[in-house]
């Protein structure tokens, strides 16, 4: 896993949003075990105690289940995966409509604009 | 914990005084093998030159002796190690006695060294009288054997340079709480000790005279003492230079263990 | 029981203040970075707390005793500059630590040392400086201590060495224990800091939780501390 930060913003957020998309972009599998947080601290070379913040965090948006004696694991239950996914999609997709409009664009003018960039591709 | 640091204390001490015990006894040889045999003129100016150099080496022996000791002292407590040295598991006063028995071990062997040097090189039977004759009206006056004598003196040979030693850890202690970096401090007030003890020296003689008539003469007169005075004299060295030891050891174990600042 | 607590601590040199009524204590379980510009203080609280220097007024304990030989035997300390015998060779230098410091793993050291293309048997007086003190790294982060204390241990060395100290610091440190490290170099190491404290003319100026700061006033420790002090 390779992450990357921005000073400016407390790390542990930046931790969050990044094993987040992890997760919802599937390239860490559902019901996959995670590294420790000793060994997720040295790769992403942050603190432990952030990196435990972060998946703290993670916990509680139910993305990751700690087992006891194994340690701690993606969720299986693909919906929800699923949900912060569409979440996500939506989040994204809102930031760009703003933006279109800042240029002046209205919401069909940028769909319109997007099928075409998408056609001639 | 004393045991290992006294370890590294010694290891430190005889990583190159050994070179000069080895170079020592082997001159020593040399002059042994060089002036026994007779009659070459050549060999006879080599065997000089190698009793020369015997010699040499004795006092080779001593002073890289206490100039590798005052150095340990200063490096170790005040120099670029002293960050290790002063974050070890240890009191300040095992750190303290430590270098105070690794200065008495050392100079110890030294000294046995140097008679073991001496006896290769110039030990045969007219020697041995020679020395004896020189020393025996003496000896008569101790009522002891010259063997006895030579042991004394020896014995008062090393405890004045045991005060010189300490007055020179004393300088450095001193030195190094007026003025973290200056080295001449430490040399100032090395020196200064060193003659405060003199003076304590003369001192004490001086009270010990107020009840000896004729060691009083001792501060009136240069002529040739009195059989008695001679004999006292001895015993007093003995005395007041292990008074002299202690003080300084007890003071300067004080100042230390009140904790360093180092630069 | 705090790790350390400092107690209007002062030092003077000279009768010139260095440290000023120093009130502070080191959480346990952090690691916490000791902010400020060069000759602000920072090596002189350190040294404090080595027992190098003896503070002119207050009181410093550690685990709620005074600095003595507990407080140095949980203390692992990485000094600015080096300070071992520079005629031992570096396995001398490895049996001296086990020798003296029950918490010190020599299996550990002499891996990170292959790690590094070490040879064990070299003297350190042929060594460069940047060899030696990458070898001081290793035997203080081989013990297992309750805290570390790194003192400027990027200062003067090139992005690739820096990479591989903070890697062997955020390795190797005993679990629970704490880390303190002084910088002036912020920039480098503010992604792994739960905690700051900003050190300027003798005073500390601020300690908080390094990701509540970022939130609060808004940018990177960088940059806080650059508004802060003007540098």
């Amino acid at each position: 896993m390779k992450f990357e930060f921005d000073n400016n913003i407390p790390i542990y957020v930046q931790l969050v949003e990044q094993l987040k998309m992890y997760i919802i972009s599937g390239k860490i599998k559902p019901g996959e075990r995670l590294p420790s947080v000793r060994d997720l601290a040295l790769q992403s070379r942050v603190n432990p105690n952030t990196m435990q913040k972060a998946l703290v965090e993670l916990e509680e948006m139910n993305l990751v289940y700690t087992e006891r004696t194994n340690g701690r694991f993606v969720t299986n239950d693909q919906k929800l995966i699923d949900k912060y996914k569409q979440d996500y999609a939506k989040e994204v997709s809102n930031k760009y409509f703003l933006n279109m409009e800042r240029i002046g664009f209205d919401k069909t003018t940028t769909i319109d604009y997007l099928n075409k960039l998408g056609g001639i591709k | 914990m004393l045991k290992k640091l006294l370890k590294y204390d010694l290891k430190n001490v005889f990583k190159v005084l050994v070179v000069f015990y080895a170079l020592s006894l082997f001159f020593a040889l040399l002059t042994r093998i060089f002036l026994s045999v007779d009659n070459s003129f050549v060999i006879n100016i080599i065997g000089k030159v190698c009793s020369g150099t015997t010699i040499a080496m004795i006092f080779n022996i001593l002073i890289n002796n206490l100039m590798r000791l005052w150095v340990r002292f200063k490096q170790n407590f005040y120099g670029d190690e002293s960050y290790l040295t002063h974050t070890l598991p240890v009191s300040k006063k095992n750190l303290y006695i430590s270098k105070i028995l690794a200065s008495v071990i050392s100079l110890f062997i030294s000294f046995i060294v140097i008679c073991a040097t001496l006896f290769i090189a110039y030990y045969s039977k007219e020697n041995i009288n020679t020395v004896k004759n020189l020393l025996l009206p003496l000896a008569s006056i101790y009522e002891s054997t010259v063997i006895k004598l030579i042991i004394a003196f020896i014995l008062v040979f090393f405890l004045e340079i045991m005060n010189m030693l300490e007055s020179g850890y004393a300088g450095l202690v001193l030195g190094h709480k007026k003025n973290t970096n200056k080295i001449a401090y430490s040399i100032f007030f090395g020196f200064g000790v060193y003659i405060l003890t003199q003076i304590f020296t003369i001192l004490l003689v001086f009270i010990a005279a107020l009840f000896n008539k004729d060691l009083m003469n001792l501060f009136y007169t240069v002529e040739i003492l009195n059989v008695d005075v001679i004999k006292y004299c001895i015993y007093l060295a003995i005395i007041i230079y292990s008074l002299n030891i202690a003080i300084l050891y007890i003071i300067n174990l004080k100042l230390f263990s009140k904790g360093v600042n180092v630069d | 029981m705090e790790l350390v607590k400092c107690s209007n601590v002062n030092k003077n040199f000279n009768n010139k203040k260095i440290l000023k009524n120093i009130n502070l204590t080191i959480p346990r379980g952090k690691i916490i970075g000791l902010l400020g510009k060069n000759g602000t203080g920072k090596t002189t609280l350190i040294k404090l707390i080595n027992d190098l220097l003896t503070p002119t007024s207050g009181e410093i304990l550690v685990n709620g005793e005074k600095i003595g030989i507990n407080s140095k035997k949980v203390i692992s300390y990485l000094p600015e500059r080096t300070y071992l015998d520079k005629s031992m060779s570096v396995s001398e230098v490895i049996e001296y630590f086990s020798d003296f410091y029950n918490d010190f793993d020599s299996k550990k050291a002499k891996k990170l040392l292959k790690d590094l293309d070490l040879d064990i048997s070299q003297k350190l007086a042929k060594m460069s400086k940047g060899m030696q003190e990458k070898v001081q790294l290793v035997l203080v982060m081989s013990r297992k201590a309750d805290l570390y204390i790194l003192d400027e241990p990027l200062g003067g060395v090139d992005p690739a060495t820096r990479d591989y100290i903070l890697d062997t610091i955020l390795t190797n440190f005993n679990e629970g224990a704490s880390v303190l490290i002084s910088t002036h170099l912020i920039a480098d190491i503010e992604r792994i800091l739960d905690e700051v404290i900003f050190i300027d003319n003798g005073k500390i100026i601020l300690q908080s939780d390094t990701d509540e700061l970022r939130k609060t006033e808004d940018g990177s420790i960088d940059e806080i501390f650059r508004r802060m002090f003007k540098c």
